[in-house]
């Protein structure tokens, strides 16, 4: 192996693993600062710049908080159950991390050291980049079930077997959501994706790509295990679910593991919907695609710690309801829907296009622009309905509670 | 070089993975070492260029099989599945030679050709070939299967649903 080539892969995967943990340490920060003045709460404001006497007077609105839960994992007990699985409860938190920061290579951000390294290197460049992000997203799964199985514990036990129901079940939503942007763009590449969208041509202002945007990232809420779809780990009913059992650094690289999956799964939605690392002023600055990269990110992050701070957790029915009888049902007629449009647009010109260019920006150069805006109205219209329509049927019938073991 | 390095540390963890899944007692270790073994093999794929291969090994072996491996071991009694009996192990000398023939049967094609060509280029199925191909000659075969798949699905589901009583007792999935 050349030289070179190690260089290269450093340079396309070290910076990744600096840059997100980082991001991860902050957004812990703003989670809980964002979460405590929902709550009407003041959150973290103690800790200040390490090393100066006073750290309360350069406190900067506790921003030292990350650092000091830090050190303070690092240094806690790690108690391992006497009945447990050593091995895999050992195994269990790694496997959780590596999936999620393995994904990170698959997002198109254009950071600008990697335009001087070959183009074998780049993950977002395969051909099947998004193919890949999905089948090892999906291990993330395993760790959950590792997890949960290897503590010997009802709650952890309860709280795995929770997790790969409910992952399994939105998994499908969330590539059927995906679908919709290869049928527009004709490509799995990442990075093709992205610049389909260059300009303002993001696919969530199609209607179709609207809809797959909304149930990708209540399919991504809950593969991410975030509120309100956090079943396996909510507190009230199971403790803290799967990592029950864990403490010390193996509960810290779970929590890394599940916010490194949140900008994982944040970033895709980016990539597939919100135009990757196009934005005001990128034409003349290239570098700053990177900054609205990472600020789509956060804008996404944001809104997932504000739903957070919001609804209430879904029950167990419900969730299993939602997913099969409202995503899947939805996301398969949103396919359709987006298949026909892309063929009226067409009018019998599919067969005459250049495969290297995205097809949806082929078929819109042509177009009749009264045809267009009744093809938008009419499946916005058709989506609606839709909806409307599989929200009444697919709602769980309410009956009155029978108490079985209270009075 | 560097190819051949990757290719006997993703050999030596896939054959270790295997006989690991094969041996151990522990039935939940077991299906992890049988998911490492594909891991491997799905890096064994990305070797070959064959990059679909290798992201569908994933996807569907470890994603999907392995997972409902797992639920099918955690519907079965035996959770822990360390118990201390033991399998019968009579004949396992014919079944040695019946796994040698499957495996130098398996083998022919390579054998033939000894030694092995050197290939450097990406072969011909790449993604997007085998994506034209799935989307224009095999469409019909593709959602002939697909609709075979989902009658499979509908009939798995009416068949665990059992016969509905009359007296509908709740029981949400």
């Amino acid at each position: 192996m050349s030289l070179e080539l190690i260089r290269d892969i450093l340079v396309a995967t070290v910076p990744l693993l600096l840059i997100f943990p980082t991001l991860f340490a902050f957004t812990t920060w703003l989670e809980r600062k964002a979460l405590a003045r929902i709550q009407n709460r003041i959150g973290p404001n103690k800790v200040g710049v390490p090393l100066t006497r006073y750290g309360g007077r350069f406190s900067l609105f506790g921003l030292g908080q990350p650092m000091a839960d830090g050190i303070k994992m690092l240094f806690k007990e790690n108690i391992v159950p006497r009945d447990a699985d050593r091995l895999f409860h050992l195994l269990a938190p790694i496997l959780a991390l590596i999936p999620a920061m393995l994904v990170l290579c698959f997002l198109p951000i254009d950071f600008p050291w990697i335009n001087n390294i070959q183009d074998s290197v780049k993950a977002f460049m395969l051909d099947g980049a998004v193919i890949f992000f999905f089948a090892i997203t999906g291990l993330n799964t395993l760790a959950v079930f590792m997890a949960g199985w290897a503590s010997r514990n009802k709650y952890s036990l309860l709280g795995g077997m929770r997790a790969i129901a409910q992952m399994v079940s939105y998994e499908i939503p969330l590539v059927l959501s995906a679908v919709i942007v290869v049928m527009m763009v004709g490509s799995l590449n990442a990075a093709e994706i992205a610049n389909a969208q260059a300009g303002w041509n993001w696919f969530v202002f199609t209607p179709w790509g609207l809809a797959a945007f909304i149930i990708f990232f209540i399919a991504a809420l809950a593969e991410t295990n975030r509120s309100p779809f956090d079943l396996p780990e909510a507190e009230s009913e199971i403790i803290a679910g799967y990592f029950t059992e864990y403490s010390g650094f193996k509960f810290a690289l779970f929590f890394l593991g599940e916010y490194i999956a949140m900008f994982a799964i944040s970033g895709l939605a980016v990539t597939l919907f919100l135009g990757g690392g196009a934005g005001p002023g990128v034409a003349a600055l290239p570098w700053l695609s990177v900054i609205w990269f990472l600020v789509k990110i956060f804008a996404l992050i944001a809104i997932m710690i504000w739903l957070r701070g919001t609804l209430p957790r879904l029950r167990v029915d419900q969730l299993m309801g939602f997913a099969w009888k409202f995503l899947l049902p939805l996301s398969i007629l949103n396919i359709f829907i987006a298949g026909s449009a892309l063929h009226l647009l067409a009018g019998g010109r599919l067969a005459g296009l250049d495969e290297k260019q995205p097809i949806l920006r082929q078929l819109m150069e042509g177009a009749n622009p009264l045809v267009v805006a009744g093809l938008w109205i009419g499946a916005l219209l058709i989506l609606y309905v839709a909806a409307n329509g599989l929200n009444q049927l697919s709602r769980a019938k309410v009956r009155p509670r029978e108490y079985k073991y209270a009075e | 070089m560097s190819e051949q390095i990757a290719f006997w540390i993703l050999s030596a963890i896939a054959v270790l993975g295997a006989l690991v899944a094969v041996r151990k007692r522990n039935l939940i270790h077991g299906v992890f070492a049988l998911m490492i073994f594909f891991a491997a093999l799905s890096g064994l794929f990305l070797l070959l260029l064959a990059e679909f291969i290798a992201a569908v090994q994933i996807l569907v072996y470890i994603g999907a099989v392995g997972i409902l491996l797992l639920f099918a071991i955690m519907l079965t009694e035996r959770v822990a599945g360390d118990d201390g009996r033991r399998m019968t192990s009579r004949g396992w000398f014919w079944g040695l030679v019946v796994a040698a023939a499957v495996f130098v049967v398996l083998l022919l094609p390579a054998i033939q050709q000894w030694p092995t060509p050197e290939v450097t280029q990406a072969p011909d199925p790449s993604v997007e070939e085998l994506g034209h191909k799935l989307m224009n000659p095999y469409v019909m075969t593709l959602e002939v299967l697909a609709l075979l798949l989902t009658a499979a699905l509908i009939g798995a589901v009416t068949a665990a649903q059992g016969i509905r009583k009359p007296k509908e007792e709740g029981s949400p999935e």
